[in-house]
């Protein structure tokens, strides 16, 4: 028994010196990146979809000859989404592997967790999908960047599109349901802030929190109706915007208000989910849309995108393959990997077009955030066959200028002073 | 206020307590026969839904059998846990230690094997043909398919009541609750009665997994979510007390409710709140569990 287990120890010892070098051995001109993604639960598909995006990324750049002769080779290591787990991974990236910049990130727990690794350690962390503002307002630190909308800017084109909406229809009684974390408080926060900004005027009658991935929601539902708003403003995330629309449509809470989700509800996997059952006439919003902007560049990634994983993308992918160009274009500007300080500067203020640029614009990394700038369109769900297994995609564009949904300088000041 | 919401409100909590039920019937009946707690049993509920999925929406099966074959599919995956690995566990010093952790690893082996299966994308299943609607009385609005699950978990309490106090295979359960070993002495096969016990209670757990579908989201992960509400419920009735799980859920499901109607903001604290005053009062529960007579 001990010769056998002695036996085994020693297997297992020589095996993982083997292994060990040829995961460690890279080639002399490497752009080393730290991905971290969920890859189970809830939060799975977004990281999943993460990866397949930065890897097509990748062979793309590596395939053209790099990005000023060096090759990108990234490493994905699962975050579990939990915030102690992912500094634990990224410190092992950086003390270890030596990784030039660490990258990813679902939960905005875990990326405000991780950014302070990447300002203790000074390496550079590309956010690609988390979207709380107070990464690039509050919690700003100098080698953060973010390439993905964050909730500011939705809730600004939210506001704005209420506010046209006005004068078309006229609404005055706000109600919010969001999960009880501080995605949802501060959608909450940021809708009301942007309405006062542009000057609209409203009657709050309810705000719902209900737990994050909670199952149930009739009790909410039927509590909203008795309110009687207007406008319900929705800040649920992923699933649990399914769960919602599936329990809430019975009740008919559609046809008595707008339906109204500027930020997570326009994401693709609510219309793949839902096929025939999601209603028309809900006006939704997303990071990104395989069916808008119907530019070129859109439509290959989402052409590509499909032949990669034989599905349509989550808005997640797109923040990861920008993620990965805006780090090969960094790399192009500077000519190394390594020059950290460089390399921040040449983001700072970096034009990049990406797929969800429309014609005539192309999405800049504002210095005074780091936070990437970019064109908002909101939809308003109706029929459309040609992304199944969605039968319902948003159409009917209101489209917003990136300048409009920025933070006001003295909106930034005051929240980092605090 | 106003009459009809009231009656709305109490319904959307008596719906929320019925899934609750009918998911913590099957831990409590575990927990109450076998002296097992499975962890796992949101699990069960999981592999229910994506079976229910899989029948319906991909294979076009009828809803109702799809319904029987998801509790079925699920019992039987719950067996040969039981069977093959749970088994080895009963006896050994600190059981309950062991229990945790090998269900907890279910926990994660099935929502692996899950996302293998299915993919991480979020599904959904359309509500039956005649249930998409609602019911409407007066002012008094409710859906259809709320009421069919209300139903559902009325019929299921009937039946469970017949088999647990009238047949000969739910004395033995009740006898092997209090003293599993004076039953084997008396010549009933222990091993057997607790595979079928879990077979049955994660067979319920997987109809209501199948069940839910239609109003909830078919997602990895799902089964977590509904384990620990279970668990208050279960804590609250009286550890392995059948009629204890389902005043528990009904408590819980109507305080939430109205709680939610009242005072939004601090809606989710009462279920917990109401955990903690049973505790207090009344730690073992509403309907405290058979205590076992020690020699």
């Amino acid at each position: 028994m001990q010769k056998k287990r002695l036996l085994a120890c020693l297997i297992i010892a020589m095996v993982a010196f083997i292994a060990i070098p040829f995961g460690t051995y890279a080639a002399d001109k490497t752009i080393k990146i730290g991905a971290m993604y969920p890859m189970t639960g809830r939060a799975g598909l977004y990281g999943k979809d993460s990866v397949a995006a930065a890897e097509m990324a990748i062979d793309e750049i590596n395939s053209s000859g790099g990005a000023a002769g060096y090759t990108i080779d990234a490493t994905f290591t699962d975050s579990k989404a939990k915030p102690a787990y992912a500094v634990r991974v990224a410190k092992r990236y950086i003390t270890e592997d030596k990784v030039n910049f660490l990258f990813g990130v679902v939960s905005s727990g875990v990326g405000l967790a991780v950014t302070e690794i990447s300002a203790q350690y000074k390496v550079i962390f590309i956010g690609t999908d988390h979207a709380s503002t107070r990464l690039t307002v509050d919690n700003f630190q100098p080698y953060y960047f973010r390439v993905s909308n964050n909730t500011f800017q939705s809730m600004a084109a939210g506001a704005l599109y209420l506010k046209e909406l006005a004068q078309t229809k006229p609404w005055k009684k706000i109600a919010f349901i969001g999960p009880d974390y501080s995605y949802g408080h501060s959608q909450w926060d940021e809708i009301r802030y942007n309405l006062d900004r542009y000057g609209v005027s409203y009657e709050v009658v309810g705000e719902y929190w209900p737990k994050v991935f909670a199952p149930d929601y009739t009790s909410y539902i039927t509590a909203i109706m008795r309110d009687k708003p207007d406008v319900l403003v929705s800040g649920f995330w992923g699933g649990d915007t399914v769960a919602f629309i599936k329990q809430a449509q019975a009740y008919g809470l559609f046809d008595k208000m707008l339906y109204f989700h500027p930020d997570a509800g326009g994401n693709y996997e609510l219309m793949s989910a839902m096929e025939a059952d999601l209603p028309e006439g809900l006006v939704l919003g997303a990071r990104h849309y395989n069916n808008w902007p119907e530019t070129d560049v859109n439509r290959k990634f989402v052409k590509e995108f499909k032949k990669r994983t034989g599905r349509f993308p989550t808005y997640a992918a797109e923040g990861a393959y920008a993620g990965i160009y805006a780090i090969a274009e960094a790399v192009k500007a500077v000519g190394n990997p390594t020059d950290t300080e460089a390399l921040v500067k040449a983001l700072e203020g970096m034009k990049i077009k990406l797929p969800e640029d429309p014609e005539g614009f192309t999405s800049y990394i504002r210095p005074e955030t780091h936070q990437i700038t970019q064109v908002m369109a909101l939809g308003v769900t109706q029929p459309n066959k040609d992304y199944p297994p969605a039968q319902t995609m948003l159409g009917d564009w209101k489209v917003y200028k990136a300048e409009d949904l920025v933070p006001p300088m003295e909106y930034i000041e005051a929240k980092r002073k605090k | 206020m106003d009459f009809s919401f009231f009656v709305m409100q109490a319904i959307s909590g008596l719906t929320m307590a019925t899934l609750l039920f009918l998911v913590a019937s099957g831990l409590t009946l575990i927990f109450g026969v076998g002296n097992v707690f499975n962890f796992a049993h949101g699990s069960f509920y999981m592999i229910g839904a994506y079976f229910g999925y899989q029948l319906v929406a991909i294979w076009g099966v009828n809803f109702w059998l799809s319904l029987i074959l998801a509790g079925v599919g699920a019992g039987i995956c719950g067996m040969l846990a039981e069977s093959l690995f749970l088994r080895r566990i009963y006896g050994r010093a600190n059981e309950g230690g062991f229990q945790i952790l090998l269900t907890y690893c279910f926990i994660l082996i099935i929502d692996d094997l899950v996302k293998l299966v299915w993919g991480t994308e979020y599904k959904s299943l359309s509500k039956p043909s005649g249930f998409k609607g609602a019911t409407i009385f007066g002012d008094i609005f409710i859906p259809s398919y709320n009421l069919l699950i209300i139903g559902i978990g009325i019929l299921v309490v009937i039946i469970a009541w017949y088999i647990l106090s009238r047949t000969r295979p739910g004395r033995i359960a009740r006898a092997a609750a209090v003293d599993r070993e004076m039953v084997g002495v008396l010549g009933v096969n222990v091993p057997l009665t607790m595979t079928m016990v879990f077979g049955i209670a994660t067979a319920l757990g997987g109809m209501t997994g199948a069940l839910a579908a239609p109003l909830r989201t078919v997602t990895p992960g799902a089964g977590i979510e509904v384990i620990i509400d279970s668990l208050i419920v279960v804590v609250l009735g009286g550890m392995g007390n059948f009629w204890g799980a389902w005043l528990g859920a009904i408590l819980i499901g109507e305080v939430n409710a109205f709680a939610v109607a009242f005072l939004p903001k601090w809606a989710s604290l009462f279920s917990f709140l109401v955990m903690v005053i049973v505790l207090v009062f009344k730690p073992e529960g509403l309907f405290a569990p058979k205590q076992v007579r020690k020699i």
